[in-house]
């Protein structure tokens, strides 16, 4: 499986990346404000978060719009290849019901589109850390392994539901709510560390909701200068892991049966 | 000359109890859904040599298209197998499958990449790929505004120009308007006469398939009913179509 792996991405690879930059300029070559949206776009929704949490009051966090903006950065990401991939084969029907094309190259090329328009965001933290000026520490370096986990725990997840998306008709309705849930539970707009929640649920929520543990990890090594929790940590890389492995046998299963149910 | 370029064994197609269900219907029909095992390609086996011309007929429904995309490494067999002894391959159907918000020059890349060329000699091929096509500045327009015309001109174009050992073409020589068709015959002839390429044309056109094909297979509810020369084979399914 590890080989075929390694084989397929190399022979695609050029394909997936081409296949990206030409969807993201796609994305944006109708509008007049044109790849401008990849900022406004983030920058305008933080501006609402902004504008809700102080409607509520709720606000006794240093850097609070830093703080809503790494939030929803990773949110995006997250939520967009997530969500994205339960019909990601429908709406590919056209390319891979006319040639052969190893399904998993089109979860890269999502990766990759969603994953530029988490770039840009992340470039604007770093630009509203400095305006902020916000102390650093060394331990802003756990966001490299942060974004690691981040990237696997989403692709694990994503290929078990690519799968069974196909198969499942109302998959991504169920998903959407389960995910609306999620973003609620994750403390985009809140801190889930200083809110009312009982300790038990709290600590739940803040080590075993993947993308509340990374989005945490984030705020806490970027700025507020602390370490991250290394056990869940090993226990997300593992999952991590256990979830793609899971997926992409799946996925090599079922890979040229796909298209007979699509 | 003599060597196989597509070898077929007891091939079976299965649309199985893989069909899309919702989670309604899981919850509620639980057993209901269990039904058809539709067998589009009931095990067969045939070879076709290299450089050879082979027409596929049979009515709507026959597994015509199926084994085409079979061949095409497209569908997976259920049973049996497919070898193409490494040949490279493309199909050609209509309305090959674009990236319809992209423009019509970043899919001819994208569509070659997918047929297994590098990046630099489809780059080499684009303008031979545009003139032909007659798209002009179109080119560079998403390809969600063509005309349907526009569109299988362009698929065409790519498929002929990128050539490959073996050609699966599935009813697209009705290609656009009476111009393009004749040079697009034209052009498919000249792909089929090189003596190294193996075609393989799905069609119903009786006169397409007599002046092209070296021999023709007639499929029959998913089995080969008859496979040998061309004008044989031909005249027994007319006299069979005439009978029903």
């Amino acid at each position: 499986m590890l080989e075929k792996l390694v084989s397929d991405t190399k022979k695609y690879w050029n394909y997936a990346v081409y296949a990206t930059k030409s969807q993201l300029k796609s994305e944006v070559a109708g509008s007049h404000l044109n790849w401008l949206w990849w900022v406004l776009d983030p920058l305008l929704l933080m501006l609402v978060y902004w504008f809700i949490a102080i409607a509520l009051k709720s606000s006794g966090l240093a850097y609070f719009p830093i703080y809503i903006f790494i939030g929803l950065t990773l949110w995006n990401f997250w939520n967009g290849v997530v969500t994205g991939s339960i019909r990601l084969l429908k709406a590919n029907k056209g390319t891979v019901s006319r040639v052969f094309l190893p399904k998993l190259t089109l979860l890269y090329i999502k990766m990759m589109v969603v994953g530029f328009k988490m770039l840009i965001s992340l470039g604007i933290v770093v630009l509203m850390m400095l305006c902020y000026r916000v102390p650093l520490t060394w331990n802003v370096l756990y966001t490299i392994p942060l974004v690691f986990v981040l990237f696997l725990v989403t692709f694990g997840f994503s290929t078990i539901l690519m799968h069974f998306g196909v198969f499942v008709e109302d998959l991504s309705n169920l998903v959407s709510v389960a995910m609306r849930l999620l973003f609620y539970l994750t403390g985009i707009f809140y801190s889930i560390e200083q809110s009312n929640i009982p300790d038990v649920f709290k600590n739940m929520l803040l080590y075993w909701n993947p993308a509340c543990y990374v989005i945490t990890g984030f705020r806490n090594t970027l700025l507020y200068g602390r370490g991250i929790n290394l056990y869940a940590f090993a226990f997300w890389i593992v999952a991590g892991f256990v979830l793609s492995f899971i997926g992409i046998r799946l996925i090599y299963k079922y890979e040229n049966s796909y298209v007979k149910v699509l | 000359m003599n060597k196989d370029a597509i070898t077929v064994k007891d091939l079976k197609i299965i649309y199985r109890s893989l069909q899309s269900k919702s989670i309604k219907k899981n919850l509620f029909h639980p057993k209901k859904s269990e039904r058809s095992n539709f067998e589009a390609i009931r095990g067969i086996s045939f070879s076709i040599k290299e450089g050879e011309i082979v027409g596929i007929i049979g009515k709507n429904g026959s597994g015509k298209s199926t084994l085409l995309r079979a061949l095409a490494n497209i569908f997976a067999p259920d049973e049996g197998s497919i070898d193409i002894h490494n040949h490279t391959m493309s199909l050609m159907a209509i309305g090959v499958g674009f990236q319809t918000n992209l423009t019509g020059r970043e899919n001819i890349i994208l569509s070659g990449m997918l047929l297994g060329f590098e990046e630099e000699f489809i780059r080499s091929k684009v303008k031979e790929i545009i003139e032909f096509s007659e798209l002009g500045d179109f080119i560079d327009v998403p390809v969600k505004n063509y005309s349907s015309g526009m569109h299988s001109k362009l698929a065409f174009s790519i498929t002929s120009v990128l050539e490959t050992d073996i050609m699966l073409i599935d009813e697209v020589l009705s290609v656009g308007d009476a111009r393009f068709r004749k040079k697009s015959e034209n052009k498919m002839r000249e792909l089929i006469s090189d003596k190294h390429r193996t075609v393989v044309i799905v069609s119903h056109s009786i006169g397409t398939l007599r002046s092209l094909c070296d021999k023709v297979i007639w499929m029959h509810d998913g089995e080969i009913r008859m496979y040998g020369e061309t004008n044989m084979v031909l005249d027994e399914y007319l006299a069979f179509m005439e009978e029903d």
